[in-house]
């Protein structure tokens, strides 16, 4: 998240892997970090990295700060401009002085803003050391012009950024009318897409050694769940997105459906995202499986062929002779979509199933709770009233119905061994959080990094969660219905989850943020359109580059190093609001004050490198030991010297 | 001593097998202490058992169920595991195995029937067979028992009874001496030796010791109240100014409530002394008695007057107390889960908290800016003091971060100062306006900073948690009394046992003792509760590395040119009373109108210069502004200064909520419980223990190889060793061969197992003789971490808190030589 910042490494940005100075970084950028992290002073950067060290604050509170000898941290000093270390292909728009920025924190500061086609950066010279604030444009949700007419002719600008933080920037009156405001610029390049240009990260240009569009591959992954096998086969009939556009290509559906069939299946569900497998168990065969709404109406209408495409479910897992379908609606919004001709199963038509509505709200619901939770954290927290103030927002209670829900399909599956169909209205949004979770819960294969980018691109892109509408690239309008942070709720939920299984994940908090920080930046392409379909029309693979590129090529920095493999072991969260708690890292990370007090990451790396040491050594000695036996006792055969174990290593 | 507990003892009830058992258990087979698997402790007699039973698992051990057999005795609700390992009849007696639970520790005795919920109360009835068993306790733990199906329903009923009863009516007297009243049991703590590794605090030279350890010249201890004749609640020895005699400081004592006249607690290596006493005693003005605390700058913090009032704060605990109860139990009145973040907020519990910690944190940097001494006054003394003077050497002392110091700590300024620990815990239900849960709220705010700067303690919240359990136990020395004059006046017929010898203490009220009672174990003494495998979680696996750098939280201004108030003005006095600041006159009152210069010299320091210093300080608490002047001042400083205070984020989000704590077993919440990593520790002790493996192995590879490696001399030392070999019938080739041989079942037993070290105790069958190098890897399996403690260990904590792990090299021995 660093970002990169710092000017003298500008020359070397051409490998990832380069080194930036560690003075430039932690001079510039690392102190906000954002994350939870503060440990992550003396690594290297790859420059693509990210945005947000917004309120850097000024290091004063970056703790790494003073692991650096003056002397270094002096000569970088002098060596600074007031740009930014840009990216490959990031262009300089336009520069000006004088601006102030006014800190909720540590109050007005006087700087230089510099725009350029990817981010807004501001940097103060007064403070020591220099507070730089470094925004990638795509976080900007809106901007507004406050209080213009000024006494002392000051113009002021508001800008609300989608990262749970608000910006207010203010310059002199420019004499010049003719003279665009810096802002104005801004505009330009916060909404390209608005503007007619083009979004970031067709231009961005930087290589890594990993091309992280090849993460993803959906037949190698359904190989890995052991499709196609007797009861389930792969289908093709979707492969130029005739049968549904927002699905991807590449389906699992039960073997005895023929694709005649499924297309009439289709016609039945809504936005004809018929029920496909996304996860199989390995021992029981009990499968999840996700579709959109049935196209009952209120009168209640029935389609043979998606009663016998369930049963067809149901009957691919021998186990049970249940069929759970898990509507993620309140029953009340299920009924109403019956108005729409949409709606949900109803027992009587479908034998063996049962319906079971999760309560988990809509997409407007989510939205307004955040922004509440925005109100509670941004920029002052109310110390008397802070828990009653959080359980205003409702944000904790949302994530825990969801895990509620998540939490009752794996246990169907795992415990129940029986198969479930998840829904909600169009199947995309919190049927996407509901699967992934059960998936991340059921299968210790997604909680390795490389298994959870393969589970977002699966569950979520590849099964067309409306990216680009939920978050709204380089588009200005900002209050589009459309938007919602269903995806940050999914973040949140496992952020949850890690709190609650430390050593069951792979990755860190700081590779959820990152995935949320680019989730806005619009520096990868990963996150841009709204489906397989849409990517690949825009050719996004080959014009962008993957956001896994970038964080497949620097492992170590996303890496838990109490990670535990427990294989096949089902994670059952416990639940309870007593149990969750807020996810202060991301949400309240711009506060300086509330900067985790102690590197103990940093321990526990120490910790790993340690034990790397120490197996290091105890190996070059046995081996030293067992040649020398090996010489000596070549005449005593099965001598007991040969049982020199390697000590296991469980991280 | 078994007379008294056959009175509740149902013999028609029990088994007939268990009634031979018990009958035997009184007789002459006391050695043999094992029934049914139960290790009894001597002179326990099983009362009733039920078997096929299950334990519910919290998150902590790992969830799911566990089965075995449950038993009641006079003392404890014991449950064995099935396949637990057989106990070993010469170990010490351990009063509470991992799964017990003591009886004076049950508050409330639940059981579950096939649609039902009853509260089991001595007197009630049970018209249905339960099929699960939940003691609520009062450490706010919940343990829950199944009962399966093929559990007799006699033993079920039974069972539930005698908890029921036993746990009820039971006075904390029988419960001690069914816990510790066997004769046995006082041999065995008569011959237990204490550790002489923590300070107590009871003899003249402790306190020399911690005088010694601060750096405070200027304070000498005094006996004058050796007799407890000048304050009943102060400790025998008390720290004053070294130019103070005894003659003088008589006198002063009238002038203080209770007698608690200003005493040293703790000196801060700036210099800075922080002293405690009680408030005032108005009546007496007189000129010639106060203590001269005019000799060093004088800040007199009101400790309680940040509290609205102590019995304010104990309703406070006992709604939050209730709550975390309800939230418990599975019936109607439980607090619904969307109401919980408001309803625990409603407890103000954490607003306590936080309170604490700011007070403290006041004095931590007020005593930071060196030179000045603060001066907590209460009214009596003995609550808020000792949370805040505690707190504030938590913060500024790493001593008090390890567990000794922390034990010493806790001994010095809660035990030796009389704090009414028998009343605020109301051990024996009689005065409920007295209880209040003040050390409670401590060990909560200890455990605040912890979990924000876990890496600056080297005891760990498995420590906190296992004293704030032992609180509940009423078979402590330290807890069981209200001062340590009472202390004394129980323990003095007891022999040395636990107190040095001392030449006043066998004419000592001869009176007043109970011969009957059974001598009572000071809670310091883990392993009458822990297994070692527990005690050894009490610390950090790995000494906490010193941070290179300050870590600064924006809080407060920690900047020292802010208040070096005192610096300028040393003989300056200033007295903030009740949060505010007052004339420096009414610090002494009894010197008015006396004394011109000295009032002179208050009225100077009084100038506005210094005044909105501490105000700046205190401003800057508030949040509202940034410490401009951090930015230049606290750049790169080299190494940290160690006694640097650890400033809590008292932020609404950052102030936590004990959840290890106080939502055990929060059993609602677990709708699907799967055993889902059963008994695996945690990643990082096995992530330790592995470290601690390698370095065993490093130590036991290059101990062997060492000498050999140079070639050179290769040859005739392989000729030497395999010599060695021949005598111990040709199994192995070199001397690193047993360890090694040792080190292959290790390696091949699962590291997730817990008392895998413990497990190497035993040498090999085919041990060959002891060798030094053996003798060490045989004492390594006492240190489960890297940096543990080890009793043997004659280092001083503090050198063990900060070692150069970097500099070992190839580490030949054991565990303590490790650590330095």
């Amino acid at each position: 998240m660093e970002k990169s910042g710092s000017v003298d490494s500008l020359g070397s940005k051409r490998s990832s892997s380069r080194q930036p100075s560690v003075d430039s970084l932690s001079r510039l950028s690392s102190t906000s970090t954002s994350t939870s992290r503060s440990d992550r002073s003396g690594q290297a950067k790859p420059p693509s990295a990210m945005s947000s060290d917004s309120v850097s604050t000024s290091a004063e509170f970056s703790p790494e700060l003073r692991v650096k000898p003056k002397a270094s941290a002096k000569v970088i000093r002098e060596s600074d401009k007031e740009e930014p270390q840009l990216l490959p292909n990031e262009t300089v728009q336009d520069m000006a002085q004088d601006i102030t920025y006014f800190c909720p924190f540590t109050g007005a500061l006087r700087g230089t803003v510099t725009i350029t086609n990817y981010r807004l950066f501001f940097k103060c010279m007064d403070r020591e050391p220099t507070f730089v604030l470094d925004l990638p444009l795509g976080v900007v949700s809106r901007v507004e012009k406050i209080g213009s007419a000024s006494s002392r002719g000051d113009v002021s600008y508001g800008l609300v950024c989608k990262d749970m933080r608000n910006l207010r920037f203010a310059h002199k009156q420019l004499e010049d009318t003719l003279r665009k405001s810096i802002f104005e610029v801004l505009m330009k390049f916060a909404f390209p897409v608005s503007n007619g240009l083009q979004i970031f990260a067709f231009e961005y240009g930087q290589v890594f050694p990993e091309n992280g569009w090849k993460v993803y591959d959906a037949v190698s992954e359904y190989k890995r769940q052991g499709i196609p096998n007797e009861s389930w086969r792969i289908t093709k009939v979707n492969d130029h997105y005739e049968l549904c556009d927002t699905y991807p290509s590449t389906l699992a559906v039960p073997v005895n459906i023929p694709d005649e069939e499924l297309k009439r299946v289709a016609a039945f569900r809504a936005k004809g995202r018929i029920p496909v497998l996304s996860w199989i168990h390995p021992e029981s065969q009990a499968t999840v499986t996700r579709c959109s709404q049935p196209m009952v109406g209120v009168n209640g209408k029935r389609s043979k062929e998606d009663e016998k495409y369930l049963q067809a479910i149901m009957d691919a897992n021998a186990q049970s002779h249940k069929l759970f379908i898990f509507d993620a609606r309140p029953s009340v919004n299920a009924a109403a979509n019956k108005m729409k001709g949409g709606g949900y199963e109803s027992e009587d038509a479908y034998q063996n199933a049962e319906l079971v509505f999760l309560d988990i709200h809509n997409i407007h619901v989510m939205r307004e709770s955040l922004r509440k939770l925005k109100d509670v954290v941004y920029p002052n927290i109310e110390d008397s009233h802070w828990l009653s103030n959080l359980e205003s927002t409702h944000w904790l209670e949302h994530i825990k119905l969801i895990l509620a829900g998540a939490l009752r399909i794996a246990d169907k599956v795992e415990s129940g061994k029986t198969s479930v169909v998840v829904h909600c209205s169009d199947g995309w949004d919190r049927t996407a959080q509901l699967t992934s979770l059960s998936m991340l819960m059921l299968d210790s294969y997604y909680r390795t990094i490389r298994g959870f980018e393969v589970l977002l691109e699966k569950e979520w892109l590849s099964f067309g969660h409306r990216f680009q509408l939920r978050i709204g690239h380089g588009d200005k309008n900002h209050t589009d219905a459309d938007r919602s942070p269903v995806f940050i709720q999914f973040i949140d939920c496992v952020w949850q989850l890690t709190r609650q299984f430390p050593a069951a994940f792979e990755f860190n908090e700081y590779f959820l943020v990152t995935i949320l920080d680019h989730l806005y930046s619009c520096l990868f392409g990963t996150f841009l359109c709204n489906s397989e379909q849409q990517r690949l029309k825009e050719e996004i693979p080959k014009r962008t580059v993957s956001l896994w590129s970038y964080i497949n090529s620097q492992l170590e920095e996303f890496t838990n190093p109490l990670y535990v493999n427990y294989s096949n072991h089902v994670l059952f969260p416990v639940v309870s609001l007593r149990h969750l708690e807020l996810w202060v890292g991301y949400y309240i990370r711009w506060n300086p004050r509330m900067r985790p007090q102690e590197p103990v990451h940093q321990r526990h790396k120490e910790l790993l490198a340690k034990r790397a040491e120490l197996q290091k050594r105890v190996d070059e000695l046995q081996r030293e030991v067992t040649n020398r036996s090996a010489s000596s006792s070549s005449e005593r055969a099965g001598s007991p010297t040969r049982s020199i174990t390697p000590v296991q290593t469980f991280v | 001593m078994l007379t008294g507990s056959k009175t509740t003892f149902k013999v028609r009830q029990m088994l007939p097998d268990i009634k031979e058992r018990m009958l035997s258990q009184t007789g002459l087979n006391a050695r043999s202490r094992d029934v049914f698997g139960l290790r009894c402790l001597p002179g326990e007699c099983v009362l009733q058992r039920a078997v096929m039973v299950r334990k519910k698992l919290t998150a902590r051990e790992g969830r799911g169920w566990l089965s075995g057999t449950l038993f009641c005795t006079h003392f404890r609700v014991a449950f064995v595991p099935q396949d637990s390992p057989k106990p070993d009849d010469n170990a010490d007696p351990v009063l509470l195995g991992d799964h017990d639970v003591a009886l004076a520790s049950i508050e409330k005795v639940v059981v579950v029937g096939p649609n039902r919920t009853k509260l089991v109360t001595p007197s009630s009835s049970l018209k249905f067979t339960p099929e699960e068993l939940v003691l609520y306790c009062r450490d706010m733990r919940v343990i829950c028992f199944l009962f399966d199906r093929l559990t007799p329903d006699a033993q079920v009923i039974e069972i539930t009874y005698t908890i029921a009863k036993t746990a009820k009516s039971g006075s904390v007297l029988s419960f001690q001496n069914a816990a510790l009243g066997s004769v046995e049991m006082k041999q065995f703590l008569s011959n237990r030796h204490r550790d002489t590794h923590m300070n107590w605090f009871e003899s003249a030279s402790d306190w020399e010791q911690e005088l010694e350890r601060c750096g405070a010249m200027s304070w000498r201890v005094s006996s004058v109240n050796d007799r407890f004749e000048m304050s009943t609640s102060l400790s025998r020895f008390i720290v004053v100014p070294q130019k103070v005699l005894d003659t003088e400081l008589k006198k002063s004592f009238a002038h203080f409530n209770e007698g608690r006249i200003p005493r040293w607690c703790w000196r801060h290596p700036r210099g800075s002394d922080l002293l405690r006493m009680a408030s005032f005693q108005n009546n007496i003005y007189h000129e010639k008695d106060d203590i001269r605390c005019e000799h060093v700058g004088c800040f007199l913090l009101d400790a309680g007057a940040c509290f609205r009032h102590l019995s304010e704060m104990t309703q406070t605990w006992s709604d939050a107390f209730s709550l975390f109860r309800l939230a418990d139990i599975s019936t109607s009145v439980s607090v619904p889960d969307d109401k919980w973040l408001s309803t625990l907020e409603n407890t103000h519990w954490l607003d306590y908290t936080r309170s604490c910690l700011r007070k403290a944190s006041e004095v931590a940097c007020l005593l930071r800016g060196g030179h000045l001494t603060v001066a907590l006054q209460e009214a009596e003394d003995r609550d808020m003091s000792c949370v805040v003077s505690s707190l504030v050497q938590v913060m500024c002392d790493p001593h008090c971060r390890t567990q000794l110091g922390f034990q010493g700590l806790v001994q010095k300024e809660w035990v030796m100062a009389g704090h009414r620990f028998c009343s605020r815990i109301n051990y024996r239900r009689d005065n409920d306006k007295e209880e209040a849960p003040v050390f409670q709220l401590f060990l909560d705010c200890v455990w605040q900073l912890w979990s924000q700067y876990p890496s600056r303690f080297q005891l760990t919240d498995e420590f906190l948690l296992a004293l704030h359990d032992s609180i509940q136990l009423p078979l402590f020395s330290t807890f069981l009394a209200n001062s340590q004059r009472e202390r004394c006046k129980r323990s003095q017929n007891l022999g040395q046992t636990y107190t040095p010898v001392n030449g006043w203490r066998d004419v000592l009220h001869p009176d007043s003792s109970d011969p009957s009672d059974p001598p009572l174990p000071p809670v310091w003494d883990w392993s009458l509760q822990y297994s070692k495998p527990t005690q050894d979680r009490f610390t950090q696996p790995v000494a906490p590395t010193p941070p290179l750098q300050p870590l600064l939280n924006g809080n407060l201004n920690t900047n020292p040119d802010t208040h070096r108030l005192a610096d300028t003005i040393p003989g300056s006095v200033f007295l903030l009373s009740r949060g505010t600041f007052s004339c420096p006159a009414n610090l002494l009152p009894w010197r008015s109108g006396s004394s011109g210069v000295y009032k002179k010299s208050h009225r100077r320091a009084l100038s506005s210069e210094n005044v909105p210093g501490l105000e700046r300080l205190l401003k800057a608490w508030a949040l509202t502004d940034f410490p401009q002047a951090l930015t230049s001042t606290s750049g790169p400083q080299g190494p940290l200064d160690p006694y640097e205070p650890l400033l809590p984020l008292l932020m609404g989000p950052c102030m936590g909520l004990w959840r290890e704590c106080y939502l055990r077993g929060a059993l609602h919440a677990q709708a699907f419980s799967h055993p889902v990593s059963a008994n695996h520790p945690h990643p990082v002790e096995r992530l330790a223990q592995e470290v601690q493996q390698l370095k065993d192995k490093l130590a036991q590879v290059s101990s062997s190889t060492d000498p050999t490696t140079p070639t050179a001399t290769a040859e005739p030392r392989r000729t030497d060793t395999n010599l060695n070999q021949n005598t111990n019938n040709g199994t192995f080739l070199f001397p690193s061969s047993r360890p090694q041989g040792s080190g292959a079942p290790r390696a091949a037993a699962p590291p997730t197992s817990t008392n895998h070290q413990t497990s190497r105790g035993p040498p090999p069958a085919s041990a060959p003789p002891s060798r030094p190098a053996h003798k060490d890897t045989g004492g390594s399996n006492k240190h489960t971490f890297l940096f543990g403690h080890s009793s043997g260990t004659e280092a001083r904590p503090e050198q063990r808190y900060y070692p150069a792990p970097n500099s070992a090299k190839l580490p030949k021995s054991n565990g303590p030589s490790l650590a330095s």
